[in-house]
C-alpha cells in the first residue's frame, strides 16, 4: 500500500501523457556520473517512464470498503490490482510479480477484507520477517481505522506474549505471522486455532523469491502440512502469494503451493523514468589487478547525490560497513551539532519504536541520506527517494531490483548505482549489464521432495493429524516415509492408520534453514563474550569451521580457536587480520548413476547421483587483493562422506589430444573451466555459492584434481599420497554438485540449462579484464604466472569451447 | 530395515545426525515397492526384500479391568470415604458458589508424555465421584490406539452440564489435552462451560513457600500423610503403555492404574480438606448471596 494511485500525480502529468519534464533529478546525476567517471562504468541504462494504468474500484466491493479507500485518497486502482481482484474473485490461486513500490499489498488486500466484512473469513499472512509483518499490521489498522470496518488483524510471532495468543486465535481475523511460527508453534498445536482454521479463506505469502534452495524446500513442506490441516477442518483456502521480479513466477508458486497460480506480472502503476549504472571501481595496480574499495566509490557517489540536493539511501551489506559509511558521511554533512542530523544509518538490532522514529524522519524527507542493511530492501514505508546506491552485489539480481525500487518519483528521474566489491561474483555481475535488462536471469527453484527435508516433514506432519495407509503427501504416497518413523519408533501402525506415539514434539528440531540437524554453531567469545553468531551446515563446517580459519560472518572477519566436533560448536573471536583462508579440499567423485546425458560439443553433458569423499588436508592464508600465499596450517578432521545430485561435463581421450599438447595443460584447463562455470551456475540457480561446488575429477573415481598454490591441477589417487601416474583411459570430468546430503534439486535445471551455462562460461572468461586469469574467472593466479598459449584463460577456453554445442 | 530406512540412515549420518535407536519391537508389515519417481530420488537400486523378523508371539498376561468397547477397559472400585458435607463454598478455588458433592467429578489422566501439541495422548482417564455414600473411582484405559474415540465418548457420557472438574494442574494440562484429543476426533468437548476446581491454586496460594513445592506428592504428604509405596513413577507411565502396545507385558498397566487411583483419592482427600475447612462451611443458604 506504499504506491497508491494518488491524483495530485496524474494532474502533473502533461496533456500529451508524457511525464512532467524533471527538474533536477537522477538523470542530471547520471550524465554528470557518466562524463566525469566514464571508464568506471561497466553499464549504463534508462527504463523509461510510464504512465500508470487504472481502473476503476470494483463495484462488487463492499461499499464500507470502498469508501475506506476513498478516505485514503484511493479513488481507483491500477490495472494489476484490479486484475488480481478478479482474478481471486474467480476462486483463481494468484501471485503478483510487479515491481517494488507498484503497490502489491493492495492485491491482497482488498479481497482479504473484503471476505472478512462479509463471511467473518480469515486470512494467514506470511512474511519472511518480523519487521515486515509489522508494517503490514500498521497498515490494516490504518484501512481499518479509515472505514470503520471491524477487521481485526494482529501478529503472531515470537514475540506475542503467551496471554495475547488466546485472543489472537479465537479473535484474529488477519494473522500476520512467518513461515517458522506456521512450521513450530501453529500447525502442531492447530486444534486450538480451530476456529481460526474452520474459517480460513486466504492465505498470503509475500516475497516468495526468497522461498528458494533449502528454505524454500522446507517452506513448500510446511505449506503441505498446512494444506493438510485445512483439509481436516474442511477448508481448501485461497493462495495470494507476492514475488519480487524473477524469471519463472507462476512456476516458481506453483512448486510452492503444489497448484495451478496465475501470474500477474504487467504493472499497472506510473513509474518515473530510472536511470541504472553498473560501477567497476578503479584499478590501482594493474600488475595486481587491484581495484579500489567499493566502499570509497559508494561514499563518493553518494557525497555528489547528496550535495546536488538529491534524497539518496546506501545498501551496504553489513552492519559494520553501515556504521563505517554512515561516519564517512556525516563527517561531510553533520560537521554543526546544532542542526538536525542530515544524515541516518537504519539496520537489524533497532528496537520497532527507533525504527519507527527512523521511518517518520525519513518520510517526513528531513533526512537526506540513509545507510542501511537489507532491513530496507522489502516493503518498508520512507517515502520517496533519488538515488539508490548499492555498495556491493546483494546476491541475486532480483535483490538488486528491489533495491534500486527505493528510488523513484513520479515526476522525476531516480538513479540506481550498483557498485561491485572484488567479489567473484561482483566482479561478474558488473560487466554483464544485459542481466540487468531484458528477462530477469534468475529461476528460483526449490526441490521439495529431497529425501530428508521430506522426512523431517512427514515426521511433522504425522505428529499433527494420523496419516492413512496409502495417503499422499504431496504429489507422492508417503507410506515408505511413514514405515521408516515407524521403524524409529516415533510411530505406531495400527491397521490402515499411523500414529504419533512418540514423547516428542518434532517440529523444534527441525530448522527450516538447513537440510536435518547436524549443523554446527559459531561461538563468538570476543571480549569474554559467549554468543551465537552463526549457524554451519555439517557438510560445509569442514570447509569453513576448521581452527585457524577466518570465516565470514555478514562480510566482518572472525577466526576459528576452537572446533567442537562431537559438540557441533566451534568457537571463534573477531579479528581484524589482512587475509583470508582456503581449505586445500580433496575432493574425489565418483558417478552412481546418470538420470540423463546428453551430447556437448565434441564430449558429452549428464546429470545424475554422484559419490563425494571429501578431506580437507590443511589450508592456505591468501592475503586479501594480491592473493599471495602467506602460510599453511594443517587440519585434522574426520573425512566426510556424501551421496548427492550432480551435473558432470566428460571429453573424451581423443578430443582432449587433439586439443592439448599434455594432459598437464587439459587438467589445469579443466579445473578453470570449473571456477567459470560454477560463478555463472551460481547466479542461474539463485544458489549461494557454498550450496553448490564444483570439482574435476575422473568419472569413475580413479583420480581427482586440485589446484596447486600457482593454480596449476595436481593429480592425486587418494587422500594421502603424493601425486600419482595414471593409467587406463584419461576421461576427466567437470563436477557441479549439491552439497547437501541427497541434493536440493540444483543439477536438473543446471543440466536443462547446461548449453546456456557452456556460453555464458565462455563469454565470462573471454569477457574479464585480467591477463591470465583472477578470482573473477578462472581463479586465482599468481602475478607471475606463464601467459599466452599456456594460460589458465586460453585453457579454460579451449576446454569450454570443446564442451560447447556446436 | 528397509532400502529407504538404510538410505535415509547414509543420508542423515552424511548431514551429521546421530541415528536414532531402532524402536525396541519392530513391526512388522508387508511392504509396498517404492514408486519409481522415489526410487530414482534416493538412488535405490533393486535390492531382495528381506522378511521382517517375525513378532514373538508371547503372553501379554491380564489387563486391568474389563473390556467394555473394542480397545476399552474399564476398572471400577469403591471404597468408604469421610463423609463431605452436603454442600460446600467453593471460595477457596474462587469460584463463588455451593456446591453439593454429587455435581464433583475428579479426574486425571495418564498420557504418553509431556510434548504437548497434537502428538500427546491419554491413555488413560480415572475419574472420582461421591456415588451413593461411597467414593467411586472408574478408570478408562485404551488397548488400541482405535479405542480413544470409544474412551471419549465414555468420559462425556459421565458429565453433566451442572458437573463440577476437579484436578490437580489440570486447567493447564488435563482439560486442554482433552480438548485437543475431541477435535481430533471430532467429538464435541464435554468439558466446555463446565466449573472446574484446580486444586493445584488454592493449594499454591495457602502454602507456598511453607513447603518445598506444591506438587501433588508433595500434598498428599504433608495433608494426608499419604507416602506411596511401589509407586510407578508418573514419569515412567508412558514408556509401561508403550511397552503394551507394542506388543509387550500388560503387567505394568495395573500399576499405572494403581498409580492413577492414588492420584484420584490425593484429590479426593485435598478437596476433603478444603470443603470441610471453615472458610467453605455453608451454616445455611440466607447468610450467603
Amino acid at each position: 500500500m506504499n504506491a497508491l494511485p494518488n491524483p495530485m500525480a496524474q494532474r502533473a502529468m502533461r496533456g500529451d501523457g508524457a511525464l512532467a519534464a524533471p527538474v533536477s533529478g537522477g538523470d542530471q546525476l547520471a550524465r554528470r556520473l557518466a562524463k566525469r567517471y566514464g571508464d568506471r562504468i561497466t553499464g549504463s541504462f534508462v527504463l523509461p517512464g510510464r504512465e500508470g494504468r487504472f481502473a476503476p474500484l470494483p463495484g462488487d466491493m463492499p461499499p464500507a470498503l470502498a469508501d475506506a479507500l476513498r478516505s485514503r485518497s484511493i479513488t481507483q486502482l491500477y490495472a494489476h490490482q484490479a486484475q488480481a481482484w478478479d482474478a481471486t474473485a474467480a476462486g483463481k490461486h494468484v501471485v503478483i510479480a510487479t515491481p517494488t513500490a507498484s503497490g502489491k499489498s493492495l492485491c491482497y488486500t482488498l479481497p482479504v477484507i473484503s471476505a472478512a466484512i462479509r463471511q467473518r473469513a480469515k486470512a494467514l499472512y506470511l512474511f519472511p520477517t518480523k519487521a515486515l509483518a509489522q508494517d503490514q499490521v500498521a497498515e490494516l489498522l490504518e484501512l481499518n481505522q479509515a472505514g470503520d470496518l471491524g477487521v481485526k488483524a494482529f501478529t503472531f510471532d515470537g514475540d506475542t506474549p503467551g496471554d495475547a495468543r488466546q485472543a489472537i486465535r479465537l479473535h484474529g481475523d488477519i494473522v500476520v505471522s512467518n513461515p517458522d511460527m506456521l512450521h513450530q508453534a501453529i500447525l502442531p498445536h492447530h486444534t486450538k486455532w480451530a476456529q481460526f482454521f474452520e474459517n480460513l479463506r486466504y492465505v498470503v505469502i509475500d516475497e516468495v523469491h526468497t522461498y528458494r534452495g533449502v528454505f524454500g524446500s522446507h517452506v513448500a513442506n510446511v505449506l503441505r502440512r498446512l494444506q493438510r490441516v485445512c483439509a481436516f477442518y474442511g477448508v481448501s483456502p485461497q493462495f495470494i502469494l507476492c514475488s519480487a521480479t524473477i524469471g519463472n513466477p507462476a512456476e516458481h508458486a506453483s512448486a510452492l503451493i503444489e497448484q495451478p497460480v496465475t501470474a500477474i506480472t504487467d504493472s499497472g502503476a506510473p513509474v518515473g523514468e530510472k536511470h541504472v549504472l553498473l560501477w567497476n571501481p578503479p584499478v590501482v595496480n594493474a600488475d595486481l589487478g587491484l581495484r579500489a574499495s567499493a566502499r570509497s566509490q559508494s561514499n563518493r557517489i553518494a557525497r555528489t547525490a547528496i550535495r546536488a540536493g538529491l534524497k539518496t539511501l546506501v545498501f551496504a551489506q553489513s552492519r559494520l560497513m553501515v556504521e563505517v559509511l554512515t561516519k564517512y558521511l556525516k563527517d561531510v554533512f553533520d560537521s554543526d551539532p546544532r542542526k538536525a542530523p542530515r544524515i541516518r544509518a537504519y539496520r537489524g538490532g533497532y528496537l520497532p519504536t527507533e525504527r519507527r522514529a527512523a521511518e517518520r524522519e525519513m518520510r517526513a524527507g528531513s533526512v537526506d541520506g540513509i545507510v542501511s542493511t537489507s532491513a530496507l530492501e522489502l516493503g518498508v514505508d520512507i517515502g520517496a527517494l533519488d538515488v539508490v546506491v548499492l555498495n556491493g552485489y546483494p546476491g541475486s539480481v532480483a535483490a538488486t531490483w528491489q533495491r534500486f525500487g527505493r528510488a523513484g518519483r513520479r515526476q522525476q528521474a531516480s538513479l540506481g548505482v550498483l557498485v561491485a566489491s572484488s567479489d567473484p561474483l561482483d566482479q561478474y555481475l558488473v560487466r554483464h549489464p544485459e542481466f540487468f535488462q531484458g528477462t530477469p536471469p534468475e529461476h528460483a527453484r526449490i526441490a521439495p521432495d529431497q529425501p530428508l527435508i521430506l522426512l523431517d516433514h512427514v515426521r511433522c506432519a504425522a505428529f499433527e493429524l494420523p496419516f492413512k495407509d496409502g495417503e499422499l503427501f504431496g504429489p507422492q504416497d508417503a507410506t515408505p516415509w511413514l514405515d521408516v518413523l515407524a521403524e524409529e519408533g516415533v510411530l505406531h501402525q495400527e491397521g490402515e492408520r499411523f500414529e504419533w506415539i512418540a514423547d516428542s514434539y518434532p517440529a523444534n528440531a527441525v530448522s527450516l534453514r538447513s537440510v536435518a540437524d547436524g549443523n554446527f554453531v559459531v561461538v563468538d567469545r570476543t571480549d569474554g563474550r559467549q554468543t551465537i553468531v552463526a549457524e554451519v551446515d555439517f557438510s560445509a563446517a569442514s570447509l569453513t569451521l576448521y581452527e585457524g580459519a577466518i570465516h565470514m560472518i555478514q562480510s566482518v572477519p572472525y577466526q576459528v580457536e576452537r572446533l567442537d566436533w562431537n559438540g557441533r560448536k566451534a568457537f571463534v573471536t573477531r579479528t581484524n587480520v589482512d587475509y583470508y583462508t582456503d581449505a586445500i579440499d580433496y575432493t574425489k567423485l565418483k558417478v552412481l548413476e546418470a538420470f540423463d546425458g546428453s551430447p556437448a560439443g565434441a564430449g558429452s553433458a549428464h546429470h545424475g547421483e554422484v559419490h563425494v569423499a571429501r578431506r580437507v588436508a590443511g589450508y592456505k592464508k591468501i592475503r586479501y587483493y594480491t592473493h599471495e600465499n602467506i602460510g599453511y596450517g594443517p587440519v585434522n578432521l574426520p573425512d566426510l562422506e556424501l551421496h548427492t545430485t550432480a551435473v558432470w561435463w566428460q571429453l573424451p581421450q581423443r578430443a582432449l589430444e587433439q586439443a592439448f599438447d599434455h594432459r598437464q595443460e587439459a587438467l589445469d584447463g579443466f579445473l578453470a573451466a570449473a571456477h567459470a562455470l560454477h560463478i555463472v551456475a551460481t547466479v542461474a540457480v539463485m544458489a549461494e555459492a557454498r550450496d553448490l561446488q564444483k570439482a574435476v575429477g575422473s568419472g569413475d573415481g580413479a583420480w581427482f584434481a586440485t589446484p596447486d598454490t600457482n593454480g596449476r591441477a595436481q593429480l592425486r589417487a587418494g587422500f594421502g599420497e603424493n601425486e600419482v601416474a595414471l593409467s587406463g583411459p584419461f576421461i576427466p570430468t567437470l563436477y557441479l554438485y549439491d552439497a547437501f546430503p541427497g541434493g536440493v534439486g540444483l543439477s536438473a535445471p543446471l543440466f536443462e540449462r547446461r548449453e546456456d551455462l557452456v556460453r555464458l562460461a565462455r563469454e565470462l572468461v573471454h569477457r574479464c579484464d585480467c591477463r591470465a586469469g583472477c578470482p573473477a574467472c578462472v581463479g586465482p593466479v599468481l602475478a607471475a604466472d606463464e601467459q599466452g598459449e599456456r594460460s589458465l584463460k586460453t585453457l579454460a577456453t579451449r576446454v569450454l569451447d570443446l564442451v560447447a554445442a556446436l | 530395515m528397509s532400502a529407504l530406512a538404510d538410505k535415509l540412515r547414509g543420508l542423515r549420518r552424511q548431514a551429521g545426525v546421530s541415528p536414532p535407536a531402532p524402536a525396541p519391537v519392530p513391526t512388522p508389515r508387508q511392504r509396498p515397492a517404492l514408486p519409481d519417481n522415489i526410487s530414482q530420488l534416493l538412488g535405490i537400486r533393486q535390492r531382495v526384500q528381506r522378511t521382517p523378523p517375525r513378532k514373538t508371539v508371547m503372553d501379554v498376561g491380564p489387563l486391568p479391568g474389563q473390556t467394555i468397547a473394542p480397545g476399552l477397559q474399564l476398572c471400577e472400585a469403591r471404597t468408604a470415604w469421610p463423609a463431605m458435607p452436603p454442600a460446600f463454598h467453593a471460595a477457596f478455588a474462587r469460584i463463588d458458589q455451593n456446591i453439593e458433592p454429587e455435581r464433583l467429578l475428579l479426574f486425571d489422566t495418564e498420557t504418553t508424555g509431556l510434548a504437548g501439541g497434537t502428538g500427546t495422548r491419554a491413555f488413560m482417564i480415572g475419574v472420582g465421584d461421591w456415588h451413593e455414600g461411597q467414593f467411586r473411582e472408574r478408570q478408562l484405559l485404551i488397548t488400541t490406539l482405535a479405542g480413544e474415540a470409544a474412551m471419549l465418548e465414555c468420559f462425556a457420557s459421565w458429565l453433566r452440564p451442572d458437573s463440577v472438574l476437579v484436578s490437580y494442574n489440570g486447567k493447564s494440562y488435563d482439560a486442554p489435552l482433552l480438548k485437543t484429543r475431541y477435535r481430533m476426533q471430532r467429538i464435541a468437548s464435554p468439558l466446555e462451560g463446565l466449573a472446574h476446581i484446580d486444586l493445584l491454586h488454592p493449594v499454591r496460594r495457602r502454602w507456598r513457600g511453607a513447603w518445598e513445592n506444591c506438587r501433588l506428592a508433595t500434598a498428599e504428604r504433608q495433608l494426608l500423610q499419604v507416602v506411596r509405596e511401589d509407586d510407578l513413577p508418573g514419569s515412567e507411565a508412558p514408556a509401561a503403555w508403550l511397552g503394551f502396545l507394542r506388543g509387550g507385558s500388560a503387567a505394568p498397566l495395573h500399576r499405572v492404574a494403581h498409580h492413577n487411583s492414588q492420584d484420584l483419592r490425593s484429590l479426593g482427600g485435598i478437596l476433603h480438606r478444603f470443603a470441610t475447612d471453615e472458610d467453605a462451611m455453608v451454616p445455611s443458604q440466607s447468610t450467603r448471596p
